[in-house]
C-alpha cells in the first residue's frame, strides 16, 4: 500500500530525512516515533505529496507520488499537525467541500459526509461553525476530513495532541476501527506521536526515526520481547544518537 | 478544471459569511453614489457656465455620456484601487494561516485549478460591484419625466438629450476588465505572504506602480528629445493600465486594449501559480 524507497530531504546542508525506506501492507497500523525534529513530519509531508523529496521515490496504492501525483493523492487521507480547517465554515459544509476536491462522485458525497460525521462523533455539532468548536472537536473534524473520501492510506500527524484522556481514548478506538478490515477493505495507517503508550495501544508495528534516519523498524511484540519497555528502547536510541553526534 | 467551481464557491461562501464582503459592498455603494452625484453636479456646472456666457452651440453638444457617465466610470478606478486588494488579500494568505494550504496541496487538484478558482471567486465579486454601480448611470435612461432627469436639466432651456447605451456599456466593460486585472494582481500579492495586511499593501503598491507607469513614460518622452528613451516610454505606456482604461471608459472599444487586459490577467495568474508552487521548492 505504501512503498517508500530511499526518501531523502535536504535543506541546504541540513539533512532532514536521510534515506528512509519502508513498505506497509493493507491493514497495517504503523507508529511513527522519534524525538522532536527527527524528520517525522517532513517524511509524512513527502509521502502525501505536499513536499517533493530531494531523492528517493514513493508509491501510494501503486501510484508514484511524483509521476502520478493526482492518483496517489486520491488514495491518501492526511491529517497535518495543525488540522486544516476553515474557521468560518460549518462542519458539514466543510466536509462537503473536501469531498468535492477529493473527487468523491457527486452521488456519493452526501453519504460520505454523513458517514464521516457519524464515525467521528460530530453529529451534535455538524451545523456549528468550526471556529466556535473546542480543540477536541476541531481535531475530530480534522480526522473526519482525512477519512471522508474513504482513502486506502491514512497519514495522521499527531492525531491525539491536545486532547483530554477521554477524547484520546475515543480517537484511538476510531483509529483501530478504521484499520479493521471488517466490511470494507483494510486501510493502511501511519501515525506519528510522542506518546509511547499510544503506540503500545494501537500500533502493532513501530518505525523509529532519529536525526532523519530510520533506526528501528519492527513489530511492537519483537521490540518489547526481552521485557524492556518501549520507553527504554526510545531512550536508548535517542541517547546513542546523541553521543554519535 | 472541474475543481474550479468547488474552490471558487467555497471562497465566495467564506467571503459572504465574513464582515469584509459586506463592508466592501456598503462602502462601494456609498462611494459610487457619492461620485455619481458629483459627476452630475459637474455636468450642471458646465452647462451653467456655457449658458451664462451665452455659448448655446456648445450647450447643444454637451451630452450625458461624455459629461456624466464617462467621468463617473473614470473616477471609480480609485475606489477599485482600494477595495479590490481588500477582497483579494485573504485568498492565499488565509490558506497559509489556517493551515488549509496543506489540505489543498495534498488533494488531487492541479495548481491551475487552485489559482483559477481563487481568481474566479474574486472576479465574481468584481462583477457584483460592476452590476451595483451600473445601476447609477442606468437611472439616466429612465423616462424623461422622472424626477432625476428633471433635476439634472432644471434651469436650462435645453431638450433633454438621450444617453447612448452602448457607450455606457463599453465604459462598464472597461471598468470590469480593470477590476479583473486588479483582482489578478491582488491574487498574486496574496500568494506572496501569509499576512493579509502585507498582501493588501503589496497589491496597492503594485497597482499604483502599474497605473503610474504612463506618467513615468511621459517624463521619459521629455527625455526622449535626446533620442534614447522613446522606445522605452512606448513600452511603459503600453504596460500601464491608465491609457487602456481611459479609452474604454470613454466608450472606445479597441481590440488592442482588450488584448492588453487579457495579457495582464494571464501574466499575473502565471506569476501566482509560480509563487504558490514555490512552497514545494523550499
Amino acid at each position: 500500500m505504501i512503498e517508500a524507497e530511499g526518501i531523502t530531504k535536504r535543506y541546504g546542508d541540513f539533512l532532514a530525512v536521510d534515506d528512509v525506506s519502508f513498505t506497509a501492507q493493507a491493514g497495517e497500523v504503523i507508529g511513527f516515533l522519534g524525538p522532536n525534529g527527527a524528520g517525522k513530519t517532513t517524511t509524512m509531508r513527502i509521502l502525501t505529496g505536499f513536499l517533493p523529496a530531494t531523492d528517493g521515490s514513493a508509491r501510494i496504492a501503486g501510484h508514484d507520488i511524483f509521476n502520478e501525483p493526482l492518483a496517489a493523492r486520491r488514495a491518501i487521507g492526511y491529517l497535518p499537525e495543525n488540522p486544516p480547517l476553515y474557521p468560518e465554515m460549518d462542519v458539514a459544509g466543510y466536509l462537503e467541500f473536501v469531498t468535492r476536491i477529493k473527487d468523491v462522485p457527486r452521488a456519493r458525497r452526501r453519504s460520505a459526509v454523513e458517514s464521516a460525521i457519524e464515525r467521528c462523533g460530530l453529529k451534535d455539532v455538524h451545523r456549528r461553525v468550526i471556529g466556535s468548536l473546542s480543540k477536541g472537536f476541531r481535531q475530530r473534524v480534522g480526522i473526519a476530513q482525512a477519512i471522508v473520501h474513504d482513502p486506502r492510506v491514512l497519514i495522521l500527524d499527531e492525531p491525539t495532541v491536545g486532547l483530554d484522556p477521554i477524547q484520546i481514548r475515543e480517537i484511538r478506538s476510531l483509529i483501530a476501527a478504521l484499520a479493521d478490515p471488517g466490511k470494507s477493505e483494510a486501510r493502511t495507517i501511519v501515525l506519528s506521536t510522542h506518546i509511547l503508550a499510544e503506540v503500545e495501544a494501537i500500533c502493532p508495528r513501530v518505525i523509529l526515526i532519529n536525526q532523519g534516519r530510520k533506526v528501528v523498524d519492527s513489530s511492537l511484540a519483537e521490540l518489547t520481547a526481552e521485557g524492556q519497555s518501549l520507553e527504554d528502547v526510545f531512550a536508548r536510541v535517542a541517547l546513542r544518537a546523541g553521543e554519535a553526534a | 478544471m472541474r475543481h474550479v467551481g468547488a474552490i471558487a464557491g467555497r471562497e465566495l461562501r467564506s467571503l459572504f459569511v465574513s464582515p469584509v464582503a459586506y463592508a466592501v459592498l456598503t462602502l462601494f455603494a456609498v462611494l459610487a453614489g457619492f461620485f455619481f452625484l458629483l459627476s452630475i453636479q459637474g455636468f450642471r456646472e458646465t452647462m451653467n457656465y456655457y449658458q451664462q456666457i451665452g455659448q448655446f452651440d456648445v450647450l447643444e453638444q454637451i451630452n450625458l455620456n461624455n459629461q456624466v457617465i464617462a467621468p463617473f466610470i473614470q473616477v471609480m478606478w480609485i475606489v477599485f484601487l482600494f477595495l479590490i486588494p481588500g477582497i483579494t488579500m485573504g485568498l492565499f494568505a488565509s490558506e497559509k494561516t489556517n493551515g488549509t494550504q496543506e489540505l489543498l496541496m495534498t488533494s488531487p487538484l492541479t495548481m491551475w485549478e487552485l489559482v483559477v478558482g481563487k481568481f474566479v471567486a474574486a472576479g465574481a465579486f468584481v462583477t457584483i460591484l460592476i452590476a451595483m454601480m451600473g445601476l447609477f448611470p442606468a437611472l439616466l435612461f429612465l423616462d424623461a419625466d422622472t424626477p432625476i432627469l428633471g433635476w439634472i436639466f432644471s434651469g436650462f432651456d435645453l431638450a433633454e438629450p438621450d444617453p447612448e447605451g452602448l457607450q455606457m456599456l463599453a465604459g462598464l466593460l472597461g471598468l470590469w476588465l480593470l477590476g479583473l486585472t486588479y483582482a489578478a494582481v491582488g491574487t498574486f500579492a496574496s500568494s506572496l505572504t501569509r499576512n493579509q495586511l502585507v498582501a493588501f499593501f503589496l497589491a496597492l503598491a503594485l497597482l499604483l506602480i502599474l497605473w503610474l507607469l504612463s506618467v513615468v513614460a511621459d517624463l521619459g518622452v521629455a527625455e526622449g528629445a535626446m533620442g534614447t528613451a522613446a522606445s522605452l516610454s512606448t513600452v511603459l505606456t503600453w504596460l500601464s493600465t491608465s491609457d487602456h482604461f481611459d479609452k474604454l471608459a470613454r466608450g472606445l472599444v479597441d481590440t488592442r486594449d482588450l488584448a492588453y487586459f487579457a495579457f495582464m490577467i494571464g501574466a499575473f495568474l502565471v506569476l501566482t501559480k509560480t509563487s504558490v508552487e514555490s512552497v514545494r521548492w523550499r
